[in-house]
């Protein structure tokens, strides 16, 4: 550009040239229909699999999903989430208490990768605004929902064969019980 | 020692140890779940294949099987080998349950990383899972049988190695079983390693259960508190609470395993009571406040009736840095010399039971488990030092003959003589079974006959430890002084409490017995009494009732002692899990414990929500306590005193046996001071008469008879309620007319100071004449040594 001799007249014919593209751009979008989402007055549907606040979901039978397996915590490279374990009073293994600190998470989805048993879920929720900061640690009784979420069909108890989700010889592709006390074949 | 190359590199090894263990001495881990180190081979699981591809034997073997020798080349990488544990992997996986979220082993759980290092992650058999039904194993172990994998590891440590039967494997083929053939707690005291030993979730801690994943425990090695055998442990902590104990090795000590009073004692330092802030004269302060009170009222009483006038007590379950502390601010402000023992006697017989393991004659608990006889004299294995029991089942294992006598009832896992004499008899069993031609051992066997049933037994130790070329003696500290002189028979003392070794290795010769003091006490002559980690109800039940003359009690505990609540003053210390500190065993050896948590409350919930407090506070709650050294060592900057900056290290070096030790960096086995020998001959012990009554043992049980397990809810849920059970001799019963009608379960009241005890009696012919063997309860605490005729009545 710098060593390309050009003449007056042409700079000026240039210059021209893109101002009369510009107001011609201006001028056509001003016809238009707008492409603008009023965001806070139309939400967006977003893909289920957006990573958003965090949910714990609950098995097909209405219990929960959660056993405090602690790979959640583990996973977590922000420590953002704590759980005590327990034994439930159905002998299931079940959170005494579970605290998501929301003002923490980096919503990376790696708890949910994590999770075992699909209870621990990400939703596409992703704008909740508190005033306190400590408002936004969560506590298991805001964190539980009442569905499957995502994956409504599958409930972990059925598969694992413990006592505690029905007796043994009832799960999914399990045998009888071996009678211990018995050689008959 | 043969040599051979293990994955391009030599090593040398002992003959007759494995290729899985000599790899395992250049650091490369074969993958193995039925091999144990204390267990040795089983070749169940077929899971250490290598590959030797030169030398004696060719091809793929199982490395825990294959002695090493001489020329072997073993590729532990091979493709073929790898190929081959990949299979196994994948066929123990066939059966095992999709349960690991739901399982307490996940995260140190010897299958899953094996079946994640083997690659392998999708199961391609399409058949049925087979299942079990589980079974309650009593209150520590949790079952779940679904997960086992046959490995043999828990039946043969509970068979072979511990030598009880209740739980071993049932059913064959594949439906081999491992369990009770019905329902019930384990009867094995050392069930508590079943955990650390299955390389599955099968059995699993139980009261540890849910409680965290290994990963987010804090974890630092420890030393066992409840006896005085010096267990090495690993203390794992989550939200300040210990949440589980698990064994550590040392070679020298308990080896692998540990028993469940030390597994389960812990929860001590997490329960409501504990002494957690400073008090004066019953209300709750800053502990700056109560440290300057203190200081005032102990300057006061200086001014006053003189620095004799104030006494300083140590207890028997504090660190040595606690114990060196005490004695260190004892002298530089002039105070009596602190006392640590019920009396004088007690601390000479401990000093010299210590004294005289010589190099060539002491022996390591370890040592103990390879002797081929061994004579225990006044100890009742189980009860006094658990882990000594499975240390004598080793040595019978080998073939060693056990000879045990013990007034008690003594039951063991192991074939063993027991000679049920009364104390004053043990010179005298010492005299006869080692054979020394003592005209002593003769007269005081004229004097104090051997009842006729007895010579049996004598006999067979007498010739036991005559043929024997690894003997072995352990003995209670009493004894010290009628020890024989022979460098041959190995000497293994077994003392009252964790820190009797450290208190007799620091007390200086002056110390008065806690009898003594309590004279003083009760003569005015003591006025300031500082006690430090010990309670005095239990201990010296003769100073507790005098304790209303002082003017000044001082407690620095951690425990909710009764002495903490008598106390004018209390200064919370911290618990061996919060500052560590350096332990001395029964054999004088050091080691030293780490502190692993931060001494603040436990996180637990609260009482308004179901989860821990939302707000954090700054400093955390409950922090106030502090190590007693450094409480001790503020009180005498109080008192415009300095003590030494370790005062440990200052003391130490003043004492022979362990002048010169690096105590700041203690080997990983502990460090035994090489002593002496005893300076001067003791006097032999008066031998006590019981003509007129019963001599009084006192015996420990496995759980909460030690002072921190106590204060264990878990261990205390294992005790009996009811009345405490006394033990007689089935003739003496009938002689005080006790032995009528319902003879066992007599209810019986002692006679205790001056109050009387309601008591269960039970009778015995397993156990000498002319004893009562009474529990370790602080109620019965304080008995006369010599209980006269009308100390045990009807009731």
């Amino acid at each position: 550009m710098a060593d390309k001799k050009q003449g007056v007249v042409g700079a000026f014919l240039d210059g021209a040239a893109g101002l009369a593209g510009s107001y011609a751009a201006t001028m056509t979008h001003l016809f238009r229909k707008p492409v603008t989402e009023q965001y806070p007055e139309y939400k967006r549907p977003l893909p289920a699999r957006t990573r958003g606040r965090i949910v714990l979901t609950r098995s097909p039978d209405g219990k929960e999903r959660c056993v405090a397996c602690y790979l959640c915590s583990g996973a977590c490279p922000v420590n953002c989430i704590s759980m005590q374990s327990e034994v439930g009073p159905d002998g299931r293994r079940q959170a005494a208490w579970f605290r998501i600190n929301f003002a923490r998470c980096i919503y990376c989805g790696l708890c949910e990768e994590a999770c075992p048993t699909l209870a621990l879920q990400l939703t596409p929720e992703f704008a909740f605004c508190k005033d306190d900061i400590a408002d936004f640690v969560y506590e298991k009784e805001q964190l539980l929902v009442e569905h499957g979420g995502k994956h409504p069909d599958y409930d972990f108890y059925a598969h694992a064969g413990v006592a505690a989700g029905g007796p043994k010889g009832s799960h999914i592709g399990e045998d009888d019980p071996v009678d211990v006390k018995s050689i008959l074949p | 020692m043969p040599d051979l190359i293990i994955d391009g590199r030599a090593v040398s090894v002992p003959k007759g140890t494995m290729v899985i263990e000599a790899a395992e001495r250049l650091g490369i881990m074969i993958p193995r779940f039925c091999w144990h180190k204390a267990l040795g081979a089983a070749g169940a699981c077929r899971m250490c294949a290598v590959m030797f591809t030169a030398g004696p034997v060719k091809g793929l073997e199982m490395s825990c099987m294959t002695p090493a020798a001489d020329g072997m080349v073993v590729e532990t990488f091979h493709p073929e080998a790898v190929a081959f544990r990949r299979s196994i992997i994948e066929l123990l996986m066939v059966n095992h349950p999709h349960d690991c979220p739901v399982c307490d082993e996940g995260g140190h759980c010897l299958l899953q990383d094996e079946t994640i290092s083997g690659g392998h992650s999708l199961r391609r058999f399409p058949g049925r899972k087979r299942t079990y039904l589980d079974q309650n194993l009593g209150p520590f172990i949790q079952h779940e049988m679904n997960r086992c994998i046959h490995c043999y590891r828990c039946a043969r440590f509970y068979q072979e190695y511990c030598g009880y039967r209740d739980f071993g494997p049932m059913q064959n083929a594949n439906r081999v079983y491992f369990g009770r053939f019905d329902d019930g707690a384990l009867e094995n005291p050392f069930a508590g390693n079943l955990a650390d030993l299955c390389p599955t979730g099968t059995l699993t801690d139980k009261p540890a259960r849910f409680v965290s994943r290994r990963w987010d425990c804090l974890r630092a090695p420890s030393v066992c508190l409840h006896c005085s055998l010096g267990c090495n442990v690993t203390a794992l902590s989550r939200y300040r609470r210990v949440a589980r104990i698990e064994a550590r090795e040392n070679a020298a000590v308990n080896g692998s395993f540990i028993c469940d009073r030390g597994r389960f004692s812990a929860g001590y330092e997490a329960i409501p009571e504990r002494p957690r802030s400073a008090r004066l004269d019953g209300n709750a302060v800053p502990a700056i406040e109560a440290e300057t009170a203190l200081a005032a009222r102990l300057a006061a009483l200086a001014e006053k009736h003189g620095p004799g006038s104030i006494a300083i007590l140590g207890g028997l379950r504090s660190t040595m840095e606690t114990q060196a502390a005490g004695i260190a601010l004892a002298q530089a402000a002039g105070w009596r010399a602190p006392a640590f023992f019920a009396t004088r006697t007690e601390q000479a017989a401990t000093q010299a039971a210590l004294a005289v393991l010589t190099p060539p004659r002491a022996r390591s608990l370890a040592e103990i488990g390879k002797a081929d006889a061994v004579l225990v004299l006044g100890v009742s294995p189980l009860f006094d030092a658990p882990m000594l029991a499975l240390a004598l089942r080793q040595a019978s294992r080998a073939g060693a003959k056990i000879i045990v006598a013990d007034p008690r009832p003594v039951a063991l896992p192991l074939p063993f003589t027991h000679l049920p004499v009364p104390p004053r008899q043990f010179p005298a069993v010492l005299a006869v079974a080692t054979g020394s031609p003592d005209a002593a051992a003769a007269a005081a066997q004229k004097r104090l006959p051997f009842a006729p049933e007895l010579w049996p037994g004598l006999e067979t130790a007498a010739k036991a430890l005559a043929a024997a070329k690894r003997p072995a003696l352990v003995f209670t500290p009493g004894l010290a002084a009628a020890l024989p002189d022979d460098d041959r028979l190995g000497l293994f003392p077994v003392l009252a409490q964790a820190s009797s070794a450290g208190a007799a290795l620091l007390a200086p010769t002056d110390a008065p017995g806690l009898d003594e003091l309590a004279a003083d006490v009760a003569a005015g002559r003591v006025k300031g009494l500082v006690v430090v980690e010990a309670d005095l109800f239990a201990a010296a039940p003769g100073l507790a009732a005098v304790l209303g003359k002082l003017d000044l009690l001082v407690v620095l505990d951690y425990l909710p002692t009764p002495t903490v609540a008598a106390a004018h003053i209390v200064l919370p210390t911290t618990t061996i899990f919060e500052s560590g500190g350096i332990l001395a065993a029964s054999d004088g050896r050091l080691q030293a414990a780490s502190p692993v948590q931060s001494p603040g409350d436990p996180v637990a919930r609260d009482g308004a929500g179901s989860h821990p407090p939302r707000a954090f506070d700054r400093p955390l709650p409950g922090t106030d306590p502090a190590p007693a050294a450094f409480l001790l060592d503020r009180l005498a900057r109080g008192l415009g005193l300095t003590l030494p900056r370790e005062p440990l290290a200052a003391l130490a070096a003043a004492i022979p046996a362990l002048a010169g030790l690096d105590l700041a960096a203690l080997p990983q086995d502990g460090l035994r001071p090489a002593f002496a020998g005893l300076a001067a001959p003791l006097p032999a012990p008066l031998p006590l008469s019981a003509e007129s009554g019963l001599a009084v043992i006192y015996t420990d049980a496995l759980f909460a008879t030690d002072e921190p397990g106590r204060y264990a809810p878990l261990a205390q849920a294992q005790t009996q309620a009811g009345p405490p059970v006394l033990l007689l001799h089935a003739d003496d019963a009938a002689a005080l007319g006790l032995a009528d009608g319902l003879a066992d379960g007599l209810a019986v009241s002692l006679e205790c100071g001056n109050r009387l005890v309601p008591a269960t009696l039970h009778l015995s012919r397993a156990m000498a004449r002319g004893v009562i063997v009474v529990p370790r309860v602080p109620d019965l605490a304080g008995l006369p040594p010599i209980l006269g005729p009308c100390g045990l009545r009807r009731r």
